[in-house]
């Protein structure tokens, strides 16, 4: 009796694609990995301890661009002449762009999400960034994730999310497409990480073979290192096999995610989403985002140009499979550790930076624009040869959380951060 | 100073103190030990990670010096003594390897040099990757060389070049020969210097196309942070040391070469280098000496002796063993098996029974390591499901896609779907389902217990015994008999056959345990 659902399962060479010398995944090196400590299994042994009230807000999916985006390539800053200054090879000339205004314009990398610009369901915000100007990955990851400087606080801010908003089933949180436990969500809200949902499975398990219940006597007073993995698991189990029970899943209006790591965890959130399971929060990662060379022109065959693709075609799958009403009640916001140096290195690349561009899409946005101040390229404006990042990035999501996903003061998630009041998306009533 | 000895328990809001949190969350990993003050314990009494185990310092020794016990490593630990042991492992050419290296002959592209890998395969294949991950597992699986083979692993992780990669898909087999499995017991400078002139680091980190005019800041950045002093540089340091790496590139052989036209001349100032760095044609050596500097700054050796704690000892790394190890490292010119020596034989370390668990990988290693499952009799397509298992788990060997290598503390690691993946490795395994061509014993049941016993009870106790080297306390015995709808008490008769089809479940069981998870 071959178990199969775990087994292999993933080819190969499918995976391949997720990184170059890219950056990041998620959990921290030795470095910063020990953060986590102490914040796994903490929340695990508190789960399902109350019932909170049904969540009535938009499931937030946040999407880590790992390795630093290159924001001046994605919403390229076309109105300052400083930009194609600094950029002689690498600028992405007017005559590219596929939307935007006579100051930002749109990569042409990023057409499949065109449509959703053109109706109000994808905006960005440029200049934004954390207050810290690290250009370390790994410290600018684990600043990113924990967001809050200057605080003593250990968890991920969308651990804190749920628990403001009161997350209590099994799948509040979920980070998909990698079997280890997402930063981001630290903490002791529930949560779990899945590389996926058919492979999420106890092998064997059947009324003759009790596998199940004879894991949770063994995991019922050890460590909640050990411990709290192992009853996420159980609880977790119970609460996807409905979904895994109901078949091979199809996407809705002909949706076609790409064969990519991030095709197929979107997938799996537009999944949980319509399986309704309590999703109220999701973290997914992309990768290879860390250009110092080859970063090139915006041409197919050329990283950013690939890259960018890969991604907009994901995103575009995912609101075309979940259609108008279901992104009613989503919101995606992107992240990355920081933005890229300002003047291009001599690799067609460029090095760690600072300012950033972010993406959100959802069907609650005011999109169609780039939000934020913009504070400059010239050589005086820019800090260390960075864009200024003038908007928090914590302000952004702030008011996301205010708007959408009926969050009120916001001084547990972000501490001492005020939102920001763009207007970039409508109250969710 | 990067740790917190004795940190007390862990709790949700510790203090880490702002900016300070980045260096100082170094060690202040979750002590396994949190016993009695585990957060919101409900009824009953969270047990010690300390009692899952046995305290033999034998077995604590193999379960961190090797990639698991087994009957015949336990017996020569016996024999030898910890001292006698360490010797000879410390001398692993002295160690005969027939077996692995019979399998590894037929993974020749792992030991093949660049000019050999070009002239081989059709550029841009992935299929040396392909064999040195699979090398990587099969000689922790099966090489008797096994403290040796943990320490590169140590170090492939430590100068850590993603595999696959498509830059260095010519040279990543080499750099693992060249510069990881040639220096892991040698001096650490020289292995930097050969990993800095190595072609696979200069493209994975983009030195080779760094130039006076356009300096790439990545390697610079990175062999600073990552892998010698820390986070304790300036951005001023890192252009200074990108200019001073210029230079050091590769050529269209795809070998290491010293450009003297792209190399930036100018004196230096960098973490206590001085170098006036006044010609072209004396940039290598200055950039050596930089390497030189950063080898023996104590700021790395405190970093590479708080790493090897995490490896070898425990998430929160005692802060005196970090002391003693630096000191070691320095006094003896950089050179690892000393420090090695030193760190197995602490206090500290006995003190660690405990404190570490199990990664994925050493999870799946270990289960093929104390089922005396050997390796398949010809063929890899036993290694290429093994590699995929933990390519799924996100473990398998050097896929790291980052340049700081894998976490090497459990928090990192613990999440339900690695629970799940663990479980389900021990169950296929255990029965031989997959990979199903791996050498089994004859008589699995004989193999693991060579005298039936008279009940269901005693025959869990005497898997546990020999699978985990402890006993697992009666609750625990009773909660796998049942998977055999038994009760511990339940007889078991010479003539029972059913015993059989339940094997897999109840092994599984046992290595599904606490117990199993602790090394």
């Amino acid at each position: 009796m071959p178990v199969t659902t775990q087994t292999c399962g993933c080819d190969e060479n499918e995976r391949l694609t997720l990184s170059r010398r890219g950056v990041l995944g998620r959990a921290l090196g030795a470095g910063a990995a020990g953060a986590l400590a102490g914040l796994v299994g903490e929340g695990l042994s508190t789960q399902l301890a109350f019932a909170a009230p049904a969540y009535a807000g938009d499931t937030l999916v946040v999407l880590s661009l790992r390795g630093g985006f290159d924001g001046l390539s994605a919403i390229a800053p076309i109105g300052d002449p400083d930009y194609y200054r600094a950029r002689p090879t690498i600028a992405l000339p007017k005559s590219q762009v596929i939307g935007g205004d006579a100051m930002f314009g749109l990569h042409p990398a990023l057409a499949p999400l065109l449509p959703m610009w053109q109706g109000g369901n994808l905006a960005a915000v440029h200049a934004v960034g954390q207050p810290n100007p690290t250009r370390s990955h790994f410290a600018a990851m684990e600043e990113l994730e924990r967001a809050a400087t200057g605080t003593s606080v250990r968890t991920g801010w969308l651990d804190r999310m749920l628990g403001v908003a009161g997350a209590s089933g099994p799948l509040s949180g979920v980070a998909l497409g990698n079997a280890m436990p997402a930063r981001l969500l630290a903490g002791p809200a529930p949560d779990v990480s899945m590389a996926s949902i058919d492979g999420f499975a106890l092998a064997g398990e059947s009324d003759k073979r009790p596998m199940a219940a004879a894991l949770r006597t063994l995991y019922a007073d050890v460590p909640p290192l050990m411990s709290g993995p192992a009853k996420a698991a159980d609880a977790a189990l119970s609460a996807t096999a409905t979904l895994r029970a109901s078949g091979a899943y199809v996407p809705a209006n002909g949706a076609v995610y790409p064969a990519t790591e991030l095709g197929k965890a979107l997938r799996d959130v537009a999944r949980l989403i319509k399986g309704k399971v309590g999703l109220m929060a999701a973290a997914v990662d992309s990768g290879d985002w860390d250009m110092h060379e080859g970063l090139g022109t915006a041409v197919k065959g050329q990283r950013m140009f690939d890259n960018l693709t890969a991604t907009a075609t994901a995103l575009a799958a995912f609101a075309a499979d979940l259609g108008p009403s279901g992104m009613a009640g989503v919101t995606v916001v992107t992240v990355s550790e920081f933005g890229r140096r300002v003047q291009e290195n001599g690799s067609r690349g460029v090095d760690h930076g600072h300012g950033n561009a972010m993406l959100l899409m959802g069907g609650g946005l005011r999109g169609g624009k780039v939000y934020g101040s913009w504070p400059g390229l010239s050589t005086a404006d820019l800090v260390a040869g960075d864009l200024a990042a003038v908007t928090d990035y914590r302000s952004v999501i702030g008011e996301i959380l205010q708007q959408r996903c009926g969050l009120g003061d916001l001084a547990e998630v972000f501490p001492g951060v005020a939102p920001t009041s763009f207007g970039l998306a409508t109250a969710r009533s | 100073m990067p740790v917190q000895q004795n940190s007390p328990t862990p709790t949700r809001r510790r203090v880490l103190g702002g900016a300070a949190a980045l260096a100082a969350s170094t060690a202040t990993g979750l002590a396994l030990d949190v016993g009695t003050a585990a957060p919101a314990a409900a009824a009953g009494t969270v047990r010690s990670a300390a009692d899952l185990v046995s305290a033999d310092p034998r077995a604590h020794l193999l379960r961190r010096a090797t990639f698991g016990p087994t009957p015949a490593a336990l017996a020569e630990v016996a024999t030898l003594g910890v001292a006698g042991w360490l010797d000879r492992q410390l001398a692993p050419a002295t160690i005969a390897d027939g077996t692995c290296d019979a399998l590894l002959a037929r993974l020749p592209l792992a030991s093949l040099d660049i000019t050999g890998t070009r002239a081989t395969l059709a550029k841009q294949s992935y299929d040396a990757f392909g064999q040195l991950g699979r090398a990587t597992l099969a000689r922790a699986a099966w090489s008797n060389r096994q403290l040796f083979e943990t320490a590169v692993g140590f170090w492939a992780n430590h100068l850590h070049i993603s595999a696959p990669s498509s830059g260095v898909w010519d040279s990543r087999a080499d750099y693992d020969r060249t510069v990881t499995r040639t220096h892991a017991l040698g001096r650490f400078a020289d292995m930097l210097k050969a990993s800095a002139r190595h072609p696979a680091m200069l493209t994975y980190l983009d030195n080779r196309s760094s130039s006076k005019a356009h300096p790439n800041e990545n390697y610079a950045r990175e062999l600073m942070e990552l892998h010698t002093v820390g986070m304790i540089y300036s951005e001023a340091d890192v252009q200074a040391a990108a200019r001073l790496l210029t230079g050091l590139t590769v050529n269209s052989a795809g070998r290491y070469v010293y450009d003297v036209a792209k190399h930036a001349t100018e004196a230096v100032d960098i973490l206590g280098f001085s170098h006036p760095n006044a010609t072209a044609a004396g940039g290598e050596a200055a950039a050596l000496a930089f390497l030189d500097h950063l080898a023996t700054h104590p700021a790395t050796a405190e970093r590479i002796a708080t790493k090897l704690c995490l490896r070898y000892v425990a998430d929160e790394a005692p802060a005196s063993l970090i002391a003693t190890l630096a000191q070691v490292y320095l006094d003896n010119g950089t050179a690892i098996a000393p420090v090695l020596r030193a760190l197995f034989t602490s206090a500290e370390f006995a003190a660690s029974v405990g404190a570490k668990v199990r990664t994925p990988f050493e999870d799946l290693i270990a289960t093929i390591r104390t089922l005396g499952l050997g390796p398949e009799a010809s063929g890899t397509k036993a290694l290429d499901a093994l590699y995929n298992m933990l390519v799924s788990a996100g473990n398998a060997p050097m896929r790291w896609s980052p340049p700081n290598g894998f976490p090497d503390v459990a928090a990192a690691w613990a999440s339900p779907s690695a629970f799940l993946m663990r479980c389900n490795s021990h169950l296929n395994l255990a029965a031989g389902w997959y990979p199903a061509q791996l050498t089994r014993p004859a008589n699995m049941l004989t193999a693991l217990v060579p005298v039936r016993p008279a009940t269901y009870g005693a025959l869990v106790d005497a898997l546990a015994r020999r699978l985990l080297g402890t006993a697992m306390r009666p609750e625990h015995i009773a909660a796998v008999t049942a998977v055999a709808g038994k009760t511990p008490t339940s007889t078991l008769t010479a003539t029972d056959t059913a015993v059989n089809g339940s094997l897999p479940y109840l092994i599984a069981l046992v290595l599904d345990s606490p117990y199993f998870q602790i090394r």
